[in-house]
Protein backbone atom coordinates (compact mmCIF):
# COMPACT_ATOMS: atom_id res chain seq x y z
CA UNK A 1 0.00 0.00 0.00
CA UNK A 2 1.50 3.09 -1.12
CA UNK A 3 1.69 6.75 1.32
CA UNK A 4 -0.73 8.99 0.50
CA UNK A 5 -0.39 12.70 0.29
CA UNK A 6 -3.11 15.51 0.86
CA UNK A 7 -1.40 18.57 -0.44
CA UNK A 8 -2.49 22.04 1.33
CA UNK A 9 -4.86 22.73 -1.89
CA UNK A 10 -6.76 20.25 -1.48
CA UNK A 11 -7.53 20.08 1.98
CA UNK A 12 -8.36 23.76 1.30
CA UNK A 13 -10.40 22.53 -1.41
CA UNK A 14 -12.57 20.26 0.66
CA UNK A 15 -12.80 22.76 3.70
CA UNK A 16 -14.31 25.04 1.28
CA UNK A 17 -16.62 22.23 -0.10
CA UNK A 18 -17.39 21.85 3.30
CA UNK A 19 -18.18 25.37 4.16
CA UNK A 20 -20.75 25.51 0.61
CA UNK A 21 -22.26 22.14 2.10
CA UNK A 22 -23.16 24.29 5.66
CA UNK A 23 -24.07 27.48 3.46
CA UNK A 24 -26.59 25.43 1.77
CA UNK A 25 -27.64 23.41 4.98
CA UNK A 26 -28.49 27.14 6.45
CA UNK A 27 -30.36 28.27 3.14
CA UNK A 28 -32.47 25.49 3.28
CA UNK A 29 -33.26 26.13 7.23
CA UNK A 30 -33.90 29.57 6.57
CA UNK A 31 -36.37 28.48 3.72
CA UNK A 32 -37.82 26.04 6.04
CA UNK A 33 -38.17 29.25 8.99
CA UNK A 34 -40.00 30.96 6.48
CA UNK A 35 -42.05 28.67 5.02
CA UNK A 36 -43.46 26.54 7.92
CA UNK A 37 -46.33 27.90 10.44
CA UNK A 38 -45.01 28.34 14.28
CA UNK A 39 -41.25 28.66 13.66
CA UNK A 40 -38.99 31.10 14.97
CA UNK A 41 -35.70 32.61 13.89
CA UNK A 42 -33.94 31.73 16.57
CA UNK A 43 -34.33 28.21 14.72
CA UNK A 44 -31.58 29.91 12.51
CA UNK A 45 -29.25 28.95 15.94
CA UNK A 46 -30.93 26.37 18.07
CA UNK A 47 -31.23 24.42 14.51
CA UNK A 48 -27.76 24.49 14.12
CA UNK A 49 -26.90 20.96 15.45
CA UNK A 50 -29.41 19.41 12.63
CA UNK A 51 -28.02 21.48 10.25
CA UNK A 52 -24.68 20.47 10.86
CA UNK A 53 -25.67 17.35 10.12
CA UNK A 54 -27.27 18.01 7.09
CA UNK A 55 -24.08 19.84 5.74
CA UNK A 56 -21.72 16.88 6.33
CA UNK A 57 -25.03 14.42 4.72
CA UNK A 58 -24.62 16.88 1.57
CA UNK A 59 -20.57 16.62 1.53
CA UNK A 60 -21.17 13.46 1.55
CA UNK A 61 -23.22 12.96 -1.03
CA UNK A 62 -21.77 15.94 -3.38
CA UNK A 63 -17.98 13.53 -2.42
CA UNK A 64 -20.35 10.36 -4.01
CA UNK A 65 -21.32 12.35 -7.05
CA UNK A 66 -16.81 13.86 -7.33
CA UNK A 67 -15.97 10.44 -7.01
CA UNK A 68 -18.01 8.75 -9.96
CA UNK A 69 -17.34 11.88 -12.13
CA UNK A 70 -13.32 11.47 -11.68
CA UNK A 71 -13.94 7.81 -11.66
CA UNK A 72 -15.58 7.51 -14.66
CA UNK A 73 -13.06 10.62 -16.38
CA UNK A 74 -10.13 8.39 -15.54
CA UNK A 75 -11.88 5.23 -16.95
CA UNK A 76 -12.37 6.99 -20.47
CA UNK A 77 -9.32 8.24 -20.00
CA UNK A 78 -7.19 4.82 -19.86
CA UNK A 79 -9.38 3.44 -22.69
CA UNK A 80 -7.96 5.87 -24.97
CA UNK B 1 -29.13 4.64 62.09
CA UNK B 2 -29.40 7.92 59.81
CA UNK B 3 -30.26 11.04 60.47
CA UNK B 4 -33.63 11.75 58.96
CA UNK B 5 -33.76 15.01 60.82
CA UNK B 6 -35.23 17.31 57.95
CA UNK B 7 -36.06 21.24 58.19
CA UNK B 8 -37.66 22.85 55.16
CA UNK B 9 -34.89 23.28 53.04
CA UNK B 10 -33.26 19.82 54.04
CA UNK B 11 -36.94 18.48 52.73
CA UNK B 12 -37.03 20.11 49.63
CA UNK B 13 -33.55 19.09 49.08
CA UNK B 14 -34.87 15.25 49.70
CA UNK B 15 -37.51 15.73 47.83
CA UNK B 16 -35.78 16.76 44.91
CA UNK B 17 -37.20 19.83 44.46
CA UNK B 18 -35.93 23.58 44.22
CA UNK B 19 -36.93 26.27 47.22
CA UNK B 20 -40.34 28.16 46.23
CA UNK B 21 -42.89 29.58 48.71
CA UNK B 22 -45.60 28.58 46.37
CA UNK B 23 -45.05 25.12 47.30
CA UNK B 24 -45.90 25.62 51.08
CA UNK B 25 -48.78 27.65 49.51
CA UNK B 26 -49.91 24.56 47.53
CA UNK B 27 -49.20 22.12 50.58
CA UNK B 28 -49.00 24.09 53.91
CA UNK B 29 -48.58 21.13 55.86
CA UNK B 30 -44.92 21.33 55.16
CA UNK B 31 -44.10 23.65 57.53
CA UNK B 32 -44.21 20.77 60.14
CA UNK B 33 -40.78 20.68 59.31
CA UNK B 34 -40.12 24.38 60.23
CA UNK B 35 -39.20 23.43 63.66
CA UNK B 36 -37.02 20.49 63.29
CA UNK B 37 -33.76 21.65 63.59
CA UNK B 38 -34.73 22.66 66.99
CA UNK B 39 -35.92 19.00 67.64
CA UNK B 40 -32.72 16.94 67.00
CA UNK B 41 -32.48 15.98 70.73
CA UNK B 42 -36.23 14.83 70.95
CA UNK B 43 -37.49 11.40 70.31
CA UNK B 44 -40.52 10.51 70.56
CA UNK B 45 -41.87 6.94 71.89
CA UNK B 46 -44.03 4.96 69.66
CA UNK B 47 -46.44 2.70 70.24
CA UNK B 48 -47.07 0.62 67.05
CA UNK B 49 -50.88 -1.36 67.02
CA UNK B 50 -51.33 -3.30 64.49
CA UNK B 51 -47.64 -4.68 62.82
CA UNK B 52 -49.25 -6.91 60.36
CA UNK B 53 -47.75 -6.12 56.94
CA UNK B 54 -48.44 -2.25 56.40
CA UNK B 55 -47.82 -1.86 60.03
CA UNK B 56 -44.19 -3.28 60.08
CA UNK B 57 -43.33 -0.98 56.70
CA UNK B 58 -43.98 1.81 58.93
CA UNK B 59 -42.41 0.87 61.33
CA UNK B 60 -39.34 0.12 59.75
CA UNK B 61 -39.45 3.77 58.42
CA UNK B 62 -39.61 5.07 62.17
CA UNK B 63 -36.98 2.81 63.07
CA UNK B 64 -34.71 4.77 60.59
CA UNK B 65 -35.39 7.86 62.21
CA UNK B 66 -33.12 8.90 65.40
CA UNK B 67 -36.18 10.73 66.87
CA UNK B 68 -38.38 7.66 67.03
CA UNK B 69 -38.57 5.05 69.83
CA UNK B 70 -40.22 2.49 68.75
CA UNK B 71 -41.24 1.38 72.50
CA UNK B 72 -44.06 -0.98 71.80
CA UNK B 73 -45.90 -3.09 69.75
CA UNK B 74 -49.42 -4.63 69.93
CA UNK B 75 -51.07 -7.23 68.00
CA UNK B 76 -53.49 -10.75 68.68
CA UNK B 77 -51.73 -12.66 66.06
CA UNK B 78 -48.48 -14.14 67.53
CA UNK B 79 -46.62 -13.88 64.23
CA UNK B 80 -47.10 -10.43 63.54
CA UNK B 81 -45.65 -9.59 67.13
CA UNK B 82 -42.72 -11.90 66.37
CA UNK B 83 -41.74 -10.07 62.88
CA UNK B 84 -42.39 -6.84 64.40
CA UNK B 85 -39.84 -7.76 66.83
CA UNK B 86 -37.06 -8.04 64.77
CA UNK B 87 -37.12 -4.29 63.84
CA UNK B 88 -37.90 -3.04 67.28
CA UNK B 89 -36.46 -5.74 69.43
CA UNK B 90 -36.52 -3.78 72.89
CA UNK B 91 -40.49 -3.02 72.32
CA UNK B 92 -42.65 -4.04 75.07
CA UNK B 93 -45.68 -6.14 73.46
CA UNK B 94 -49.05 -6.30 74.35
CA UNK B 95 -51.73 -8.32 73.45
CA UNK B 96 -54.25 -5.74 73.96
CA UNK B 97 -54.26 -2.19 73.17
CA UNK B 98 -55.80 -1.35 76.24
CA UNK B 99 -52.71 -1.53 78.31
CA UNK B 100 -50.49 -0.06 76.28
CA UNK B 101 -52.38 2.96 76.12
CA UNK B 102 -52.06 2.60 79.82
CA UNK B 103 -48.19 3.18 79.54
CA UNK B 104 -47.67 6.68 80.49
CA UNK B 105 -44.07 6.96 78.57
CA UNK B 106 -45.78 5.99 75.34
CA UNK B 107 -46.00 9.41 73.44
CA UNK B 108 -47.82 7.89 70.81
CA UNK B 109 -49.40 5.51 69.01
CA UNK B 110 -49.85 4.17 64.97
CA UNK B 111 -52.76 2.70 64.62
CA UNK B 112 -52.38 -0.42 61.25
CA UNK B 113 -55.20 -2.54 62.53
CA UNK B 114 -58.34 -4.16 60.59
CA UNK B 115 -60.59 -0.85 59.79
CA UNK B 116 -63.69 -2.01 61.58
CA UNK B 117 -61.64 -1.71 64.57
CA UNK B 118 -59.53 2.08 64.09
CA UNK B 119 -62.54 4.33 65.42
CA UNK B 120 -62.30 2.57 68.82
CA UNK B 121 -58.95 2.48 69.07
CA UNK B 122 -58.33 5.73 68.09
CA UNK B 123 -61.02 7.25 70.21
CA UNK B 124 -58.96 5.42 73.51
CA UNK B 125 -55.75 6.64 72.35
CA UNK B 126 -56.68 10.24 72.22
CA UNK B 127 -58.57 9.85 75.82
CA UNK B 128 -55.26 8.34 76.93
CA UNK B 129 -53.56 11.33 75.96
CA UNK B 130 -51.18 9.81 73.32
CA UNK B 131 -51.17 11.65 69.36
CA UNK B 132 -52.18 9.35 66.72
CA UNK B 133 -51.57 8.06 63.40
CA UNK B 134 -54.29 5.86 61.80
CA UNK B 135 -54.12 4.15 58.85
CA UNK B 136 -56.97 4.85 56.17
CA UNK B 137 -59.85 4.56 56.26
CA UNK B 138 -59.64 6.01 59.52
CA UNK B 139 -63.48 4.86 59.94
CA UNK B 140 -65.78 2.17 59.34
CA UNK B 141 -68.58 4.73 59.12
CA UNK B 142 -69.10 8.31 58.09
CA UNK B 143 -70.14 8.77 62.10
CA UNK B 144 -66.74 7.10 63.20
CA UNK B 145 -64.80 9.41 60.87
CA UNK B 146 -66.33 12.76 62.39
CA UNK B 147 -66.53 11.32 65.84
CA UNK B 148 -62.68 11.00 65.21
CA UNK B 149 -62.16 13.95 63.70
CA UNK B 150 -64.01 16.13 67.13
CA UNK B 151 -61.95 14.30 69.37
CA UNK B 152 -58.87 15.20 67.73
CA UNK B 153 -59.89 18.53 67.91
CA UNK B 154 -61.29 18.25 71.54
CA UNK B 155 -58.21 16.94 72.76
CA UNK B 156 -55.70 19.18 70.68
CA UNK B 157 -53.73 16.16 70.21
CA UNK B 158 -51.41 15.36 66.81
CA UNK B 159 -53.68 13.44 64.57
CA UNK B 160 -53.12 12.01 60.93
CA UNK B 161 -53.97 8.99 58.34
CA UNK B 162 -52.28 7.52 56.06
CA UNK B 163 -52.49 9.41 53.14
CA UNK B 164 -48.86 9.68 52.12
CA UNK B 165 -49.46 11.31 48.76
CA UNK B 166 -49.57 14.62 50.68
CA UNK B 167 -46.02 14.12 51.58
CA UNK B 168 -44.93 12.59 47.82
CA UNK B 169 -43.19 14.98 46.21
CA UNK B 170 -44.38 14.18 42.91
CA UNK B 171 -47.65 15.56 44.18
CA UNK B 172 -46.50 18.28 45.93
CA UNK B 173 -44.26 19.47 42.93
CA UNK B 174 -47.75 19.06 40.63
CA UNK B 175 -50.08 20.40 42.85
CA UNK B 176 -47.80 23.71 43.32
CA UNK B 177 -48.22 23.13 39.01
CA UNK B 178 -52.22 23.02 39.14
CA UNK B 179 -52.68 25.92 41.82
CA UNK B 180 -50.39 28.07 39.48
CA UNK B 181 -52.51 27.43 36.75
CA UNK B 182 -49.99 25.82 34.64
CA UNK B 183 -52.68 23.37 33.14
CA UNK B 184 -55.62 25.81 32.93
CA UNK B 185 -58.70 25.07 34.43
CA UNK B 186 -59.03 21.25 36.30
CA UNK B 187 -61.90 20.08 34.50
CA UNK B 188 -61.77 16.17 35.52
CA UNK B 189 -59.59 13.71 37.62
CA UNK B 190 -59.90 10.28 36.33
CA UNK B 191 -58.00 7.85 39.04
CA UNK B 192 -57.97 4.55 38.44
CA UNK B 193 -56.59 1.06 40.37
CA UNK B 194 -56.27 -1.90 38.79
CA UNK B 195 -54.98 -4.73 39.42
CA UNK B 196 -54.84 -8.52 38.91
CA UNK B 197 -55.06 -11.03 42.08
CA UNK B 198 -57.39 -11.97 44.23
CA UNK B 199 -56.52 -9.83 47.01
CA UNK B 200 -56.14 -12.73 49.32
CA UNK B 201 -53.03 -13.58 52.26
CA UNK B 202 -52.27 -17.04 52.64
CA UNK B 203 -53.86 -18.22 55.36
CA UNK B 204 -52.35 -21.06 57.87
CA UNK B 205 -55.88 -22.12 59.54
CA UNK B 206 -58.90 -21.57 57.92
CA UNK B 207 -60.16 -20.31 61.55
CA UNK B 208 -58.20 -17.28 60.53
CA UNK B 209 -59.36 -16.92 57.23
CA UNK B 210 -61.54 -13.94 58.69
CA UNK B 211 -58.81 -12.33 60.53
CA UNK B 212 -56.23 -11.97 58.09
CA UNK B 213 -58.26 -11.98 55.23
CA UNK B 214 -60.40 -9.13 57.12
CA UNK B 215 -60.10 -6.56 53.73
CA UNK B 216 -62.64 -9.33 52.14
CA UNK B 217 -65.52 -9.19 54.49
CA UNK B 218 -68.12 -6.30 55.12
CA UNK B 219 -68.17 -7.03 58.53
CA UNK B 220 -64.27 -5.44 59.22
CA UNK B 221 -63.83 -3.95 55.66
CA UNK B 222 -65.55 -1.49 52.83
CA UNK B 223 -63.05 -3.24 49.84
CA UNK B 224 -61.71 -1.61 47.49
CA UNK B 225 -62.91 1.74 48.47
CA UNK B 226 -61.36 2.04 51.91
CA UNK B 227 -58.40 0.41 50.89
CA UNK B 228 -57.27 1.89 47.57
CA UNK B 229 -60.38 4.37 46.57
CA UNK B 230 -59.09 6.62 49.94
CA UNK B 231 -55.64 7.54 48.53
CA UNK B 232 -56.89 8.53 45.39
CA UNK B 233 -60.50 10.90 46.09
CA UNK B 234 -58.20 13.01 48.35
CA UNK B 235 -56.29 14.04 45.21
CA UNK B 236 -59.28 15.79 43.97
CA UNK B 237 -59.84 17.90 47.24
CA UNK B 238 -56.27 18.93 46.97
CA UNK B 239 -55.86 19.60 43.17
CA UNK B 240 -59.35 21.55 43.19
CA UNK B 241 -59.43 23.17 46.71
CA UNK B 242 -62.94 21.82 47.02
CA UNK B 243 -65.15 19.05 48.09
CA UNK B 244 -67.00 17.13 45.80
CA UNK B 245 -70.75 16.99 47.02
CA UNK B 246 -72.36 13.89 44.77
CA UNK B 247 -71.62 10.67 44.41
CA UNK B 248 -73.33 7.91 42.42
CA UNK B 249 -71.69 4.50 41.47
CA UNK B 250 -71.90 0.43 41.10
CA UNK B 251 -70.04 -2.45 42.09
CA UNK B 252 -69.78 -5.76 41.97
CA UNK B 253 -68.31 -9.26 42.23
CA UNK B 254 -68.01 -10.08 38.57
CA UNK B 255 -64.67 -12.38 38.69
CA UNK B 256 -63.28 -13.67 42.36
CA UNK B 257 -66.45 -15.67 43.40
CA UNK B 258 -64.50 -17.41 46.07
CA UNK B 259 -66.61 -16.18 49.37
CA UNK B 260 -66.03 -12.71 49.82
CA UNK B 261 -68.08 -10.13 50.30
CA UNK B 262 -66.39 -6.97 48.88
CA UNK B 263 -66.90 -5.68 45.19
CA UNK B 264 -63.84 -6.58 43.18
CA UNK B 265 -65.51 -4.10 40.10
CA UNK B 266 -66.83 -1.07 41.07
CA UNK B 267 -66.89 2.19 39.45
CA UNK B 268 -67.88 5.57 41.39
CA UNK B 269 -68.53 9.37 39.89
CA UNK B 270 -67.89 12.34 42.37
CA UNK B 271 -69.42 15.81 41.14
CA UNK B 272 -68.09 18.72 42.14
CA UNK B 273 -69.82 22.25 42.92
CA UNK B 274 -69.37 23.40 39.46
CA UNK B 275 -69.49 20.54 37.86
CA UNK B 276 -66.22 18.69 37.48
CA UNK B 277 -66.02 15.28 38.26
CA UNK B 278 -63.82 12.44 40.02
CA UNK B 279 -64.09 9.25 38.86
CA UNK B 280 -62.92 5.98 40.42
CA UNK B 281 -62.58 2.16 38.86
CA UNK B 282 -61.09 -0.24 39.98
CA UNK B 283 -60.62 -3.91 39.06
CA UNK B 284 -58.16 -6.63 40.30
CA UNK B 285 -58.76 -9.41 37.37
CA UNK B 286 -56.76 -6.93 34.93
CA UNK B 287 -53.85 -5.21 35.95
CA UNK B 288 -52.95 -3.84 32.48
CA UNK B 289 -53.70 -0.11 33.37
CA UNK B 290 -52.26 -0.90 36.48
CA UNK B 291 -52.89 2.54 38.97
CA UNK B 292 -52.98 6.30 37.97
CA UNK B 293 -54.74 9.70 38.59
CA UNK B 294 -55.06 11.17 35.29
CA UNK B 295 -55.88 15.38 35.97
CA UNK B 296 -57.13 16.36 32.83
CA UNK B 297 -56.54 20.59 32.55
CA UNK B 298 -57.68 22.58 29.65
CA UNK B 299 -53.92 23.16 29.08
CA UNK B 300 -52.49 19.98 30.34
CA UNK B 301 -52.93 16.69 31.74
CA UNK B 302 -50.58 15.47 34.62
CA UNK B 303 -50.41 11.67 35.59
CA UNK B 304 -48.58 12.20 39.09
CA UNK B 305 -48.24 8.39 39.30
CA UNK B 306 -45.73 8.33 36.65
CA UNK B 307 -44.51 11.66 37.47
CA UNK B 308 -45.12 13.04 34.43
CA UNK B 309 -47.39 16.38 32.90
CA UNK B 310 -48.10 17.15 29.20
CA UNK B 311 -49.37 19.57 27.35
CA UNK B 312 -52.33 19.99 25.05
CA UNK B 313 -50.09 22.21 22.72
CA UNK B 314 -47.26 20.35 21.87
CA UNK B 315 -44.81 23.20 20.17
CA UNK B 316 -44.15 21.74 16.76
CA UNK B 317 -41.03 20.65 15.54
CA UNK B 318 -38.39 22.92 14.20
CA UNK B 319 -39.14 23.81 10.21
CA UNK B 320 -36.12 22.04 9.27
CA UNK B 321 -36.95 19.25 10.54
CA UNK B 322 -40.43 19.52 9.31
CA UNK B 323 -38.82 20.14 5.64
CA UNK B 324 -37.16 17.47 5.96
CA UNK B 325 -39.69 15.18 7.02
CA UNK B 326 -41.93 15.95 4.02
CA UNK B 327 -39.27 15.69 1.62
CA UNK B 328 -38.96 12.03 2.93
CA UNK B 329 -42.45 11.51 2.75
CA UNK B 330 -42.48 12.78 -1.01
CA UNK B 331 -39.78 10.35 -1.57
CA UNK B 332 -41.11 7.55 -0.06
CA UNK B 333 -44.74 7.61 0.28
CA UNK B 334 -45.48 4.36 -1.69
CA UNK B 335 -44.27 2.87 1.76
CA UNK B 336 -47.22 0.64 2.92
CA UNK B 337 -47.33 1.73 6.23
CA UNK B 338 -45.71 3.96 9.16
CA UNK B 339 -42.65 5.71 7.99
CA UNK B 340 -39.23 5.16 7.86
CA UNK B 341 -37.41 4.69 11.29
CA UNK B 342 -34.65 7.34 10.27
CA UNK B 343 -37.59 9.92 9.49
CA UNK B 344 -37.56 12.83 11.74
CA UNK B 345 -40.61 13.04 14.40
CA UNK B 346 -42.58 16.31 13.96
CA UNK B 347 -43.90 16.50 17.02
CA UNK B 348 -46.88 13.73 16.37
CA UNK B 349 -45.81 12.27 19.92
CA UNK B 350 -46.31 13.75 23.32
CA UNK B 351 -44.07 12.28 25.50
CA UNK B 352 -44.25 14.63 27.91
CA UNK B 353 -41.91 15.88 30.97
CA UNK B 354 -41.20 14.23 34.00
CA UNK B 355 -42.89 15.95 37.05
CA UNK B 356 -39.70 16.07 38.98
CA UNK B 357 -37.27 15.47 35.91
CA UNK B 358 -36.61 11.78 36.41
CA UNK B 359 -38.79 8.83 37.07
CA UNK B 360 -40.53 8.52 40.44
CA UNK B 361 -39.21 7.47 43.37
CA UNK B 362 -40.74 6.35 46.75
CA UNK B 363 -44.15 7.61 47.88
CA UNK B 364 -44.01 9.86 50.04
CA UNK B 365 -44.82 7.53 53.01
CA UNK B 366 -41.48 7.90 54.45
CA UNK B 367 -41.79 12.11 54.53
CA UNK B 368 -45.06 11.11 56.05
CA UNK B 369 -43.65 9.20 58.77
CA UNK B 370 -41.33 11.83 59.67
CA UNK B 371 -43.89 14.41 59.47
CA UNK B 372 -45.81 12.93 61.81
CA UNK B 373 -42.76 12.31 64.27
CA UNK B 374 -41.93 15.84 64.04
CA UNK B 375 -45.52 17.25 64.67
CA UNK B 376 -45.73 15.07 67.88
CA UNK B 377 -42.30 16.42 69.06
CA UNK B 378 -43.51 19.83 68.66
CA UNK B 379 -47.33 18.68 69.97
CA UNK B 380 -48.47 21.10 66.69
CA UNK B 381 -50.85 19.93 64.50
CA UNK B 382 -50.18 20.07 60.83
CA UNK B 383 -52.43 22.41 58.95
CA UNK B 384 -54.98 20.14 56.92
CA UNK B 385 -53.65 16.72 57.89
CA UNK B 386 -56.55 16.17 59.59
CA UNK B 387 -58.78 17.38 57.72
CA UNK B 388 -57.80 15.78 53.98
CA UNK B 389 -57.81 12.26 55.70
CA UNK B 390 -61.22 12.63 57.09
CA UNK B 391 -62.31 13.60 54.16
CA UNK B 392 -60.82 11.34 51.69
CA UNK B 393 -62.40 8.78 54.12
CA UNK B 394 -65.72 10.54 54.58
CA UNK B 395 -65.74 10.33 50.66
CA UNK B 396 -65.03 6.37 50.02
CA UNK B 397 -67.44 5.92 52.71
CA UNK B 398 -70.33 7.82 50.42
CA UNK B 399 -69.43 6.12 47.77
CA UNK B 400 -69.43 2.94 49.13
CA UNK B 401 -72.87 3.68 50.32
CA UNK B 402 -74.28 5.26 47.04
CA UNK B 403 -72.93 1.67 45.26
CA UNK B 404 -74.50 -0.15 48.18
CA UNK B 405 -78.11 2.03 47.73
CA UNK B 406 -77.89 2.13 43.94
CA UNK B 407 -78.68 6.15 44.36
CA UNK B 408 -76.98 9.50 43.93
CA UNK B 409 -75.61 10.39 47.26
CA UNK B 410 -75.04 13.76 48.51
CA UNK B 411 -72.55 14.85 51.58
CA UNK B 412 -74.72 14.94 54.39
CA UNK B 413 -74.94 18.33 56.15
CA UNK B 414 -73.92 17.13 59.80
CA UNK B 415 -70.87 15.60 58.62
CA UNK B 416 -69.36 18.66 57.09
CA UNK B 417 -66.24 20.49 58.53
CA UNK B 418 -65.68 24.12 58.13
CA UNK B 419 -63.19 23.26 55.30
CA UNK B 420 -62.96 24.59 51.75
CA UNK B 421 -66.02 24.91 50.08
CA UNK B 422 -68.55 23.05 52.70
CA UNK B 423 -69.69 25.00 56.15
CA UNK B 424 -70.58 23.34 59.51
CA UNK B 425 -73.88 22.81 60.28
CA UNK B 426 -74.57 24.40 63.50
CA UNK B 427 -78.08 22.35 64.65
CA UNK B 428 -79.90 25.25 66.78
Amino acid sequence: MKDTIITAKQKKREALTWLVCFLIANLINFYAIITYDNTSFSELFTSLGYVFVASLTIYFLWTIIRLLFYGLKKMLKTKK
Amino acid sequence: MENVSLDRREFLKKAGMAGAASIFLASPWLSVFSDSKYTDKSVVRLGIIGPGSRGRYLTQLLAQNKKADIAALCDIYQPSLDEALKIAPNAKTYKDYRYLLEDKNIDAVIIATPLNTHCQIALDAFDAGKHVFCEKSIGFTMEECFAMYNKHKSSGKVFFSGQQRLFDPRYIKVMEMIHQGTFGDIQSIRAFWFRNGDWRREVPSPKLERLINWRLYREYSKGLMTELACHQLQIGSWALRSIPNKVMGHGAITHWKDGREVYDNISCIYVFDNGQKLTFESVISNKFYGLEEQILGTLGTVEPEKGKYYFENVPPAPGFLRLINDVENQLFNTLPFAGTSWAPETANKNEGDYILGDKPKGDGTDLMMDAYVEAVITGKQPINVAEEGYYASALTLLGDMAMEKGEMLTFPDQFKLDYLNHHKTVIS
